[in-house]
């Protein structure tokens, strides 16, 4: 690492110095009271947010830096009253905050011409839809030139300040770009932070960075041939611009502090069977190890070819404790998409949405998160029922039924999607320009994705169930219930015995494991064959985001001796309350299913203790076994290097411990910022660390 | 009829106890007595009850449901009756014939991996039988051992014959101080290193790095000299002592008595063994 990026670690990240540049936080509607008087409709809305918020921006330009963009308006204004929204929720289903987020932006829309260049396409559409009297089309792509102007106005500014503060070189780069298509890499890097951080204005959120050693590599390649760059150099600047992602990340919109969306894609598999992972990526997987911060959270792409030393070079990110890279199985994903309909270019191209959500840039409208199906309520409304049952195959039946209703009862939940416009965040995608709408009406790929939570605990109830009631007939029907009933009060030794010694998924036994092939096939054929009012399809996954909190939260003490109330684990991972035989077993329990049919996204978790990470062999170790998962046909993974001590003390002494950095669902996140609920379930995890 | 052991732990990616990826089993007892031992639960050859009192609110049910309260038996009742999961019985009996079924379940992971099945402990070659029939039955996986080498020439003879490779502890040179800090002298241990060194069998030796005790320039010349030009020694391994050793003695109801100072600084001089050309690394 240089000094210059020492330095702005401890100016960004130690000392947070830049937080003096902020304002106090404003009423985020603002401004929506005006555009609610001044009768705009909700396209101008979103066009005046943009040119307002930045309006309000003050251009904050450091005299060392070379890629600039500070926020200082610490507010996304938003352009519904509340009045207006709660009118507009009613009629509507509103995807979490109803703004077009976690989709992966294909930026080479606009790196490729520049402003100028897409202004002058823009120009070319109008006339072509004046033509034809399209004037709904003409006023879109009027809203689009708006949009870039509003945006070139902004960077003049910002030039100005820089040109004050003397930053001669930063001053230049901005008289260049945007308007400009970048020649450079450091150009490109300047463009690219520029079009981020206004997404970011623009209330847009989980705004990725996709394969960006991909999009970007033609830029580093032709600076490293014209020997503008060398290798050093280009990490610096790597360096930088992963800086800036996390210089204003605790003002980004999420679920928690750190779950903001900025993941990054790194390698993959091309259509004609050769790797794409290059020297840039590998520049991306250092600077992301020698930073060590919370963004971008970097996503390695694997398949059964993968050389081991790249799983080495993953495994000395993970031995960082960052929780990533998480890896992702090309021999699994692209079947999946391919099943699923993407066409074969799109499918090879995936990238991440902001956990673990498998999309594709440019062309993907896909809300894969748009709700979530718990395995554990579809199991217990069929077991609290037992008496109805002569055999476990009438449970089973039952339970298919549930899994069928809930299905049906999600699909129906989410009618009449409402979504902001987004003029920027459409002139990235495909095709919006060209046809004159907007993204948020809608693209190539409209698939909605359902998660599916707490399969260990559907399927380890399950398995007691049959074992204990069916089989052996140890614990009758009556008790069993009376215990969940009671919460297990008056069957402590009942629950003892279900939690510690009842059958489990992560045990590698084939009759266990094979209940969650079972329950993942019904939850895809529960999906198969319908179409959302967008013309997509339901895809179905293995991920939780925070379902596992939320859907456990009410759920009723379960037959595998959790007690009511008590946490799912998260993701496709095993109970977190059972010692298990190991992570051998693990990977083998969880890589028996048919994994294609369900992988809208969600990765087995795996906490290894930071003593495995200890030397150079036994690195490898993990590594290879981070490996072995992948060769056994696992979709999926991500893997934690953790200290329990550390986060026990942090929990008592925050202070200590600001830059603890822990996973929590499908992103990083500093630990002493999170809610208890979360601190406490990643501290139970860890009990049982291998 | 197959033989029974003793077991108290198999740890799944093991991966400081032999070439690549491995799983360890944990035998129970030994014949020798370490001030320094981190794992007092392998001393005894009995199963027996392990009680964590960290989270302990003393609610009392343990008590309530035990039989025999003055001599515990193992017999497990309390173990479901505490709330908060903090008993287990330590030492689980398997045959031979199951403990290797459930083994090469693995067998796959191990060959894709380059890795096996280890024996450690507790000392295995003190349940010698049990030992010999297991490695019978792990014939076509990587099998290793990780052994303090107190057991006779022909036990050793025998279960040398049956593994793929073996990691040797030397803790003392010196018979006398050997007895006295492992309660047992070191002759038919260094008896048996020279077979292993005659055996062609690839290995690793180890010291656990007491200060005070074998950290001293002398004890590690002797050793040096014990370990000069062995052609199947891969290498020496270091392991400093860890505070942590004395943590699980009250769970099993023993006392930690160490009689060394915890807090002095390991001496560990690779330069030693350096210049014997003895390839050696701290763990």
């Amino acid at each position: 690492m240089t000094e210059k990026i020492e330095q702005m670690l401890t100016y960004y990240v130690k000392n947070r110095e830049h937080h003096k540049f902020r304002r106090a936080p404003k009423d985020p509607y603002r401004l929506a009271v005006n555009y609610e008087r001044e009768g705009l409709d909700d396209l101008e809305r979103t066009v005046r947010r943009l040119r307002d918020m930045l309006e309000e921006e003050t251009p904050v330009v450091l005299p060392g830096e070379s890629i600039a963009f500070l926020r200082t308006v610490v507010t996304v204004p938003e352009i519904y009253t509340a009045a207006e929204f709660e009118e507009l929720s009613r009629k509507h289903y509103i995807h979490e905050q109803g703004k077009v987020c976690n989709i992966s932006p294909d930026y080479m829309h606009l790196l490729s011409c520049g402003f100028d260049g897409k202004k002058r396409e823009i120009r070319k559409r109008i006339a072509e839809f004046e033509k034809n009297g399209e004037r709904e089309r003409v006023r879109y792509e009027r809203s689009l030139l708006d949009t870039l102007e509003a945006i070139e106005t902004f960077t003049d500014r910002y030039a100005q300040e820089a040109e004050r503060v003397g930053n001669q070189e930063a001053a230049r780069l901005l008289r260049r770009v945007p308007r400009e298509k970048p020649e450079t890499f450091l150009e490109a890097l300047q463009f690219l932070r520029i079009v981020h951080y206004c997404l970011w204005c623009s209330f847009n959120y989980h705004n990725t960075l996709g394969r960006f050693d991909q999009y970007m590599y033609p830029f580093y390649e032709k600076d490293m041939r014209e020997g503008r760059l060398t290798k050093e150099s280009a990490l610096e600047l790597v360096e930088e611009f992963f800086l800036c992602l996390n210089k204003d990340s605790d003002l980004y919109t999420g679920m928690q502090q750190g779950d903001n969306g900025q993941s990054m894609v790194l390698g993959g598999l091309k259509p004609d069977g050769t790797e794409s992972y290059n020297e840039l990526s590998d520049i991306c997987l250092q600077a992301s190890l020698e930073l060590k911060l919370i963004d971008p959270k970097i996503n390695l792409r694997v398949n059964k070819n993968t050389p081991l030393s790249m799983y080495v070079r993953g495994t000395e990110l993970t031995r960082q404790g960052l929780g990533f890279p998480q890896y992702s199985n090309d021999d699994i994903v692209v079947k999946a998409l391919l099943d699923w309909g993407y066409e074969e270019k799109d499918a090879y191209n995936y990238a991440m949405a902001a956990c673990w959500e498998f999309i594709i840039p440019g062309c993907g409208m896909d809300i894969p998160n748009i709700n979530g199906l718990s395995f554990p309520a579809c199991v217990v409304a069929s077991v609290n029922r037992l008496q109805e049952f002569d055999t476990f195959e009438e449970v089973m039946t039952d339970v298919k039924k549930n899994i069928y209703a809930e299905a049906k009862r999600l699909r129906d939940s989410v009618a009449s999607v409402y979504l902001e416009p987004a003029p920027l965040l459409s002139m990235l995608m495909d095709g919006c320009v060209e046809r004159g709408t907007d993204i948020s009406r809608g693209n190539k790929y409209n698939n909605f994705g359902f998660h599916g939570t707490g399969i260990a605990t559907a399927v380890d109830s399950l398995a007691s169930v049959r074992k204990y009631v069916y089989e052996e007939k140890s614990i009758t029907k009556e008790t069993l219930l009376d215990a969940l009933e009671k919460d297990f009060k008056g069957y402590e030794e009942l629950a003892n015995m279900l939690r510690y010694e009842g059958p489990k998924m992560g045990n590698d036994e084939d009759e266990v494991d094979e209940l969650a092939t079972i329950l993942l096939d019904w939850f895809a054929d529960s999906m198969e064959g319908f179409k959302n009012e967008r013309g997509g399809i339901y895809r179905v996954g293995t991920g939780s985001a925070m379902y596992y909190i939320w859907q456990s939260k009410d759920e009723q003490a379960t037959p595998d001796g959790r007690h009511k109330g008590e946490q799912f684990a998260a993701n496709y991972s095993p109970s977190i309350f059972t010692r298990l035989d190991g992570p051998i077993s693990i990977v083998k329990s969880f890589t028996k299913q048919n994994l294609t049919r369900v992988s809208n996204g969600g990765p087995l978790t795996i906490e290894l203790s930071d003593t495995m990470f200890r030397n150079e062999e036994s690195l490898e170790k993990t590594a290879q076994f981070v490996k072995t998962f992948v060769d056994l046909g696992g979709h999926q993974m991500q893997i934690n290097a953790v200290n329990r001590e550390q986060m026990i003390d942090a929990k008592k002494h925050p202070e200590n411990h600001r830059n603890l950095i822990v996973r929590v669902w499908g992103w990083s996140g500093y630990f002493v910022e999170l809610d208890e609920c979360y601190q406490d379930h990643i501290i139970k995890r860890m009990e049982l660390v291998v | 009829m197959s033989k029974t052991g003793i077991i108290f732990d198999i740890k799944q990616l093991a991966v400081f106890d032999g070439p690549g990826i491995r799983t360890t089993v944990f035998m129970k007892g030994c014949p020798l007595r370490c001030k320094w031992c981190h794992n007092p639960e392998g001393l005894s050859f009995l199963p027996q009850l392990m009680v964590s009192t960290q989270g302990c609110d003393g609610c009392g049910r343990c008590k309530e449901v035990c039989p025999s309260p003055e001599h515990c038996t193992a017999c497990g009742r309390c173990v479901v009756a505490c709330p908060r999961h903090l008993r287990k019985i330590c030492g689980t009996e398997y045959t031979a014939e199951a403990l290797a079924k459930k083994l090469w379940k693995d067998e796959r992971i191990f060959r894709m991996n380059g890795g096996g099945v280890t024996l450690s402990g507790g000392e295995p070659t003190a349940q010698w039988e049990f030992v010999l029939e297991l490695l019978e039955r792990l014939e076509g996986i990587h099998r290793a051992i990780e052994t303090c080498g107190y057991c006779s020439w022909e036990i050793f003879a025998e279960i040398l014959n049956r593994l793929d490779y073996i990691i040797m502890d030397i803790k003392l040179a010196d018979p006398k101080k050997h007895k006295y800090w492992t309660g047992k002298s070191n002759e038919r241990i260094l008896a048996n290193l020279e077979q292993l060194k005659c055996s062609k069998k690839p290995f690793t030796a180890r010291i656990p790095l007491i200060p005070g005790v074998n950290d001293t320039k002398e004890n590690l010349r002797m050793t040096a000299e014990l370990l000069k030009y062995t052609d199947n020694l891969e290498r020496l391994e270091l392991l400093p002592y860890h505070k942590t050793a004395g943590a699980k003695y009250s769970m099993v109801n023993l006392e930690y008595a160490p009689r060394f100072d915890e807090n002095q600084e390991v001496n560990a001089a690779v330069e030693i063994f350096e210049r014997y050309e003895i390839p050696v690394r701290i763990l």
